[in-house]
């Protein structure tokens, strides 16, 4: 999910640096500063979890979460999933710098997405619905994440439905874990804390 | 913020295996003027074999190209002692970079400084007996046989992330959010105060 300095040509990394640094303008407008602990919560939660392997039969995966990001918080992803990560690049050598608006975008754009997708299912009045809801914007925050390397490779030079194939593939079982772990998540969100996802709250953060 | 994030947190921390993410990684070493190389992701996986790795020279002339094994391992035959700039492409945005400076690869190899002088001696003197050359190279072999784990080992090493780097990046990010909270605040504060002035 992380692509690596190196790998992208000039005019992707500038285009991607360009389209996060508005995602993230929007991000810090758009924000609901009294959430700001939440946004900050989440941001070391992502930043965690791409360290964390999951051993799941041939491979390892580890989850990215963003889906989740997405419905908890809207536009703020993207100032959320820059900090983190900046600071997975710091520190665990992920991606790298340079590709850091380009990262940035595929991991967050997505999750606005979602957002938007499936924030009205998230809060519908029947707990099944609403995982459902919660398990389409997980799995599909991980589709468009992987449609978007493989976009950004192409755009770069490498053949799109190989890179695209490659790239999905290898996420389908972090697909089915996050589909299940945001299910959850969203879950008992609607238990323990509806407002986190924008229930009963007049104003969202959008 | 609800109890249960603080718990998901500590769930999160105290997960056994923490394992390094899909990063590639990769190591050339000379033996000899043969250049092996490995590559493979930080989680065990190696290069599915068959991945191409071009080899560049410093001013990016390519001197050849190698195709990985099963074992994601590749070997790469030195002509010239110069740097040799290994590059691989394993698919999704992974790719690598690793470099074989010059000084490693044996003094006998043109292109060197010495390279020249020390090629005369070693065509020449090419008797049964061991001579210094020769012996040089046994030796050169020997040693990076025995200095191939260990640096592989450090390698592997370089790339893991501890504890600190984790519990580094978290307090970070809430350091961040501590200072947007500050600032909003202090603008608060600001806001309030220009009111009450105001009335």
């Amino acid at each position: 999910m992380h692509i690596v300095d190196g790998a992208l040509s000039v005019p992707v990394l500038a285009a991607g640096a360009l389209l996060t640094v508005a995602g993230v303008a929007l991000g810090l407008k758009k924000m609901d500063y009294d959430h700001l602990p939440q946004v900050g919560v989440l941001s070391a939660a992502f930043f965690i979890a791409s360290y964390i392997h999951l051993p799941i039969g041939f491979s390892s995966v580890h989850l990215i979460l963003n889906g989740l990001i997405g419905l908890a918080l809207g536009w703020a992803a993207f100032p959320a999933l820059l900090v983190a990560l900046f600071l997975q690049a710091v520190f665990f050598g992920f991606g790298g710098f340079v590709v850091l608006g380009v990262n940035t975008l595929n991991i967050a754009l997505p999750a606005v997405l979602m957002y938007y997708l499936c924030r009205h299912g998230v809060s519908s009045s029947s707990p099944k619905v609403a995982a459902i809801w919660g398990a389409v914007g997980g799995a599909g925050a991980i589709v468009v994440t992987t449609l978007m390397v493989a976009l950004s490779l192409m755009l770069s030079g490498e053949a799109f439905v190989l890179a695209a194939k490659a790239t999905f593939v290898a996420h389908i079982p972090v697909m089915i874990v996050e589909g299940f772990v945001t299910a959850s998540a969203v879950l008992l969100m609607r238990k323990v804390k509806p407002e986190f996802l924008g229930i009963n709250e007049d104003r969202v953060y959008g | 913020m609800g109890k249960w994030w603080r718990f998901i947190l500590v769930g999160l921390l105290a997960v056994p295996f923490m394992a390094n993410a899909h990063n590639v990684l990769g190591g050339v070493y000379a033996i000899g003027s043969t250049i092996e190389g490995e590559i493979g992701f930080s989680n065990g996986d190696m290069a599915p074999k068959g991945t191409e790795i071009i080899v560049f020279d410093g001013l990016g002339n390519e001197l050849g190209r190698v195709e990985t094994d099963a074992d994601g391992l590749f070997s790469f035959e030195a002509t010239k002692r110069v740097d040799h700039f290994f590059y691989g492409n394993l698919s999704s945005g992974h790719v690598v970079d690793m470099t074989l400076p010059a000084d490693q690869l044996p003094e006998t190899l043109a292109g060197g400084e010495v390279g020249a002088s020390q090629d005369l001696v070693s065509t020449t003197a090419s008797g049964s007996t061991l001579d210094k050359t020769e012996l040089e190279t046994m030796i050169e072999t020997a040693v990076a046989k025995q200095v191939k784990p260990l640096r592989q080992e450090l390698a592997a090493y370089k790339e893991k992330a501890g504890l600190q780097d984790i519990l580094g990046g978290i307090g970070y990010i809430f350091g961040v959010c501590g200072l947007g909270i500050w600032w909003r605040q202090r603008q608060k504060d600001q806001q309030s105060k220009t009111n009450a002035s105001v009335s």
